[in-house]
């Protein structure tokens, strides 16, 4: 990083002006200059500039804190001690704040990740568009990580489509002969692997899994090789090749019990109830989603998808008084997610069988077709779009509305279209 | 006449498909899929 990207991050860390930091310096002008590399200061005036800032340069100090800070970066990859990471993080916060050197970048990039992995989005999207003017002067390394984390980012967002644009940018950095470790690597193909998946790019994840899971494996990283056998039994399920699926299911069931990871082993029922359930086996389905809703020891946000799965599989079977009952519990655990990503997703579906039951047809109209549907669309969630659009198509067929059943009957052949990625 | 009929078989239609839907499946099965998260295991996304 040069030394004007530098100063430019040391005075907006520190919420001063051109004007205040320049003040009988130089010119605030020349000072734009040298913030956007477009002069080189003299030294004197870089010494005084980073004094006005409180800046020593100090060249053996940078080695020590540039360890620390690997050691940080690394953390926001593991299995991880949350608090640890906080503290870690305020006292390398302080420590980088007082040096120049490559570390601060990194570590400005890597404050993404780490807002990320508390969970704190907002943060991390004010990190990133502080981070957005100075991003053209990045090296190859700095802009791999840069374009990596905005991934995470939009993935987390749900903007699936965008994560893998920037994944793609990293993916060319990493192939420009960066070194980076194989773990790293593994890591990129890993995210990549899910973000196609959730785009329905089957036989892309299913390639980009399996080159991760060969690293995974070579490191010993089981929770990582659960997580990989659970993206493949996905895919398989979707190319309907059913029993290498459950292979993959039953091999990420066995890395969670030897592990004793809960997460890893209800992330399995889930997976193996919906395969139950594309496979029209509802009552099979059934007790695999009770597993999860039945354990107070997983995630309010995991329970509630078993739920709505639930509710799903027992309208389906024509159960309306357990289909009731378990709708008005989804109404109360929809209150305690309302942050959560999943959401609307959730209160859209929960409220589309709510209305259905209750025969309450004409809000029943106005959700699906005003509110969910156009939701699904923005989301590009064509696997939710080809169901809804399907179940508002055959409520308007029955209805002899054939104009707006033909207009939703077409979507679905649409959301197929883009599935099938014709 | 013949208006009158063609209006009250008209609205017979109409009757008879809302009690159709009433009295039918409006909704398919729609249970989740869900992919493991990119983050860590006890990290605060959400995965569906």
């Amino acid at each position: 990083m040069d030394i004007g990207t530098f100063i430019k991050i040391q005075r907006l860390k520190k919420e001063m002006t051109q004007e205040e930091l320049a003040h009988g310096i130089v010119s605030m002008s020349y000072l734009s200059k040298i913030e956007n590399s477009r002069t080189e200061a003299t030294p004197e005036v870089i010494n005084m500039l980073c004094a006005r800032l409180g800046i020593q340069l100090d060249g053996d100090r940078d080695i020590t804190i540039n360890e620390k800070c690997e050691q940080w970066y690394k953390s926001l990859f593991e299995v991880n001690n949350r608090a640890k990471i906080t503290t870690d993080y305020e006292e390398l916060e302080q420590l980088v704040g007082m040096m120049r050197s490559d570390s601060l970048i990194m570590f400005e990039i890597h404050k993404i990740r780490y807002f990320l992995v508390l969970g704190e989005n907002e943060k991390a999207l004010e990190q990133i568009n502080k981070l957005n003017d100075m991003s053209k002067s990045f090296d190859n390394l700095h802009q791999y990580y840069w374009y990596k984390f905005r991934g995470n980012y939009n993935y987390l967002q749900g903007e699936f489509s965008h994560a893998m644009k920037m994944y793609k940018h990293a993916e060319e950095k990493q192939q420009n002969h960066l070194m980076l470790s194989e773990e790293e690597i593994a890591d990129l193909q890993y995210v990549i692997s899910v973000t196609h998946s959730k785009l329905r790019n089957t036989l892309e994840s299913i390639k980009y899994a399996d080159q991760a899971i060969e690293v995974y494996r070579k490191y010993y990283n089981f929770f990582r090789c659960a997580q990989c056998h659970i993206l493949l039994g996905i895919s398989y399920r979707r190319i309907k090749m059913t029993e290498k699926a459950i292979k993959h299911y039953n091999l990420a069931r066995h890395l969670g019990e030897i592990n004793k990871n809960n997460h890893i082993m209800q992330l399995t029922n889930q997976n193996l109830g919906y395969l139950y359930t594309a496979l029209g086996e509802p009552e099979k389905a059934i007790t695999y989603f009770e597993h999860i809703y039945a354990d107070e020891n997983v995630k309010q946000t995991d329970r509630l998808t078993a739920l709505i799965s639930l509710i799903t599989e027992y309208y389906d079977i024509r159960n309306i008084d357990k289909t009731r009952q378990l709708i008005e519990t989804a109404v109360e655990w929809l209150e305690l997610i309302k942050d959560d990503v999943n959401y609307k997703l959730y209160y859209y579906v929960t409220y589309t069988y709510k209305l259905n039951i209750d025969k309450q047809y004409e809000q029943f109209e106005e959700l699906v077709a005003e509110k969910f549907i156009p939701f699904l669309q923005k989301q590009r969630d064509f696997g939710h779009l080809v169901v809804y659009a399907k179940m508002l198509a055959e409520y308007y067929e029955s209805t002899k509305r054939y104009k707006d059943s033909v207009k939703y009957y077409k979507l679905v052949t649409k959301a197929y279209d883009h599935i099938a990625n014709l | 006449m013949k208006k009158l009929i063609a209006t009250i078989a008209c609205s017979g239609l109409l009757i008879a498909g809302f009690l159709f839907a009433q009295n039918s499946a409006v909704v398919d099965s729609a249970a989740f899929e869900v992919e493991p998260g990119i983050l860590s295991v006890d990290g605060p996304e959400s995965n569906a």
